[in-house]
């Protein structure tokens, strides 16, 4: 399960994990969907994009 | 009572300036000219530490048939954010404040959570007692049930600060920099090493009038990446004493600007308890 928060600033970044892996699905460039959300910071950033969902 | 000769006269320090920058839901960015980064830096402090906010505190599972542990469950309960407005949170009380025992309705909010699989289980599926205070976001994934599996249980959450708990911190980036100062001097050879060099795009070359110009002062992070790469030493970063950028950016629980005022209500508590103080023990 993805953290519910960004370890290191505290943003609720999994809010946005759905939308992020459908967007990422359907061929969308990974940065652009990250800018489009306003997950701007790369501490949250790099939240969603090394995330790997194993349970 | 307070000596006259200890009395506050107008100060140069006092004629401080805001400026807001940008701001949406929940980001402001603004520009204080003119103040002692001591104050500064005692706002930022108490924005992130001192001002309440609803969290789950307690959990009460029922059921949870799920693989997630009930406190890796509960954990993940606590760092939802609540939307905790001044006006979700107006007859709340913090739990130190409120007069009972333990905890009572007045003191706190109670969310219940019950779901059956297969499928994730999401934030909007938490019914609250109270229609106001709600998860501020309905896309967080909490856990996953499979087929036959249940969970069921009672949250209560309650007002608390920073301070006890990061769950309980409104704000995610809190934080102000000196007002960068970018200064080119005659020396320059217009190498334009500098506008290469600039990760965040701060300087241009003007082909025109052939010299570097700052177009971006306030994005420069003061890196000194231009001053590592200028040979002729022309480019020099520095700052502005006394005036501050300044960034809140909430978890959207709580406005931004609901932060500032809230932190400059606690700082004005503790400089009443010195002039309580003061007042009566002279
Ligand atoms: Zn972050
Ligand atoms: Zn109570």
């Amino acid at each position: 399960m993805i953290p519910i928060r960004c370890i290191s600033c505290g943003k609720a970044v999994s809010a946005y994990f759905d939308e992020y892996n459908t967007r990422i699905a359907e061929g969308e460039d990974p940065k652009l969907v990250l800018d489009d959300l306003g997950v701007t910071r790369y501490c949250c950033r790099r939240m969603l994009i090394a995330h790997v969902e194993t349970w | 009572m307070v000596p006259d000769d200890l009395e506050v006269k107008e100060e140069e320090g006092s004629n401080m300036e805001i400026d807001v920058k940008s701001k949406n839901d929940n980001e402001i960015i603004f520009i204080i000219r003119d103040a002692d980064f001591t104050f500064v830096n005692a706002i930022r402090r108490i924005c992130m530490m001192e001002v309440p906010k609803v969290a789950i505190e307690d959990v009460h599972i029922v059921k949870n048939d799920s693989a997630m542990f009930d406190e890796v469950l509960a954990h993940r309960l606590g760092l939802v954010p609540l939307v905790s407005d001044a006006e979700a949170t107006e007859s709340l009380l913090l739990p130190e404040d409120c007069d009972c025992d333990d905890t009572c309705p007045r003191c706190t909010v109670s969310l219940v959570l019950k779901k059956k699989g297969p499928g994730v289980v999401y934030s909007k599926d938490l019914v609250s007692e109270d229609s106001k205070i709600k998860p501020v976001y309905d896309t967080i994934p909490l856990l996953k049930l499979k087929e036959d599996q249940e969970v069921e249980l009672e949250a209560t959450a309650q007002l608390g600060i920073g301070l006890d708990h990061a769950k309980w911190e409104p704000t995610t980036a809190c934080a102000y920099k000196y007002y960068p100062e970018i200064t080119i001097a005659e020396t320059c050879d217009e190498c334009q090493n500098c506008v290469e060099a600039c990760p965040r795009g701060v300087l241009e070359f003007d082909q025109k009038t052939k010299e570097v110009k700052v177009v971006d002062v306030e994005n420069c992070s003061m890196c000194k990446s231009c001053v590592r790469v200028c040979e002729t030493k022309a480019i020099d970063i520095g700052y502005q004493e006394g005036n501050f950028i300044f960034l809140v950016e909430t978890d959207g629980s709580v406005p931004p600007e609901e932060v500032l005022i809230k932190a400059c209500d606690v700082l004005s508590k503790k400089a009443d308890s010195v002039i309580t103080f003061c007042e009566g023990g002279i």
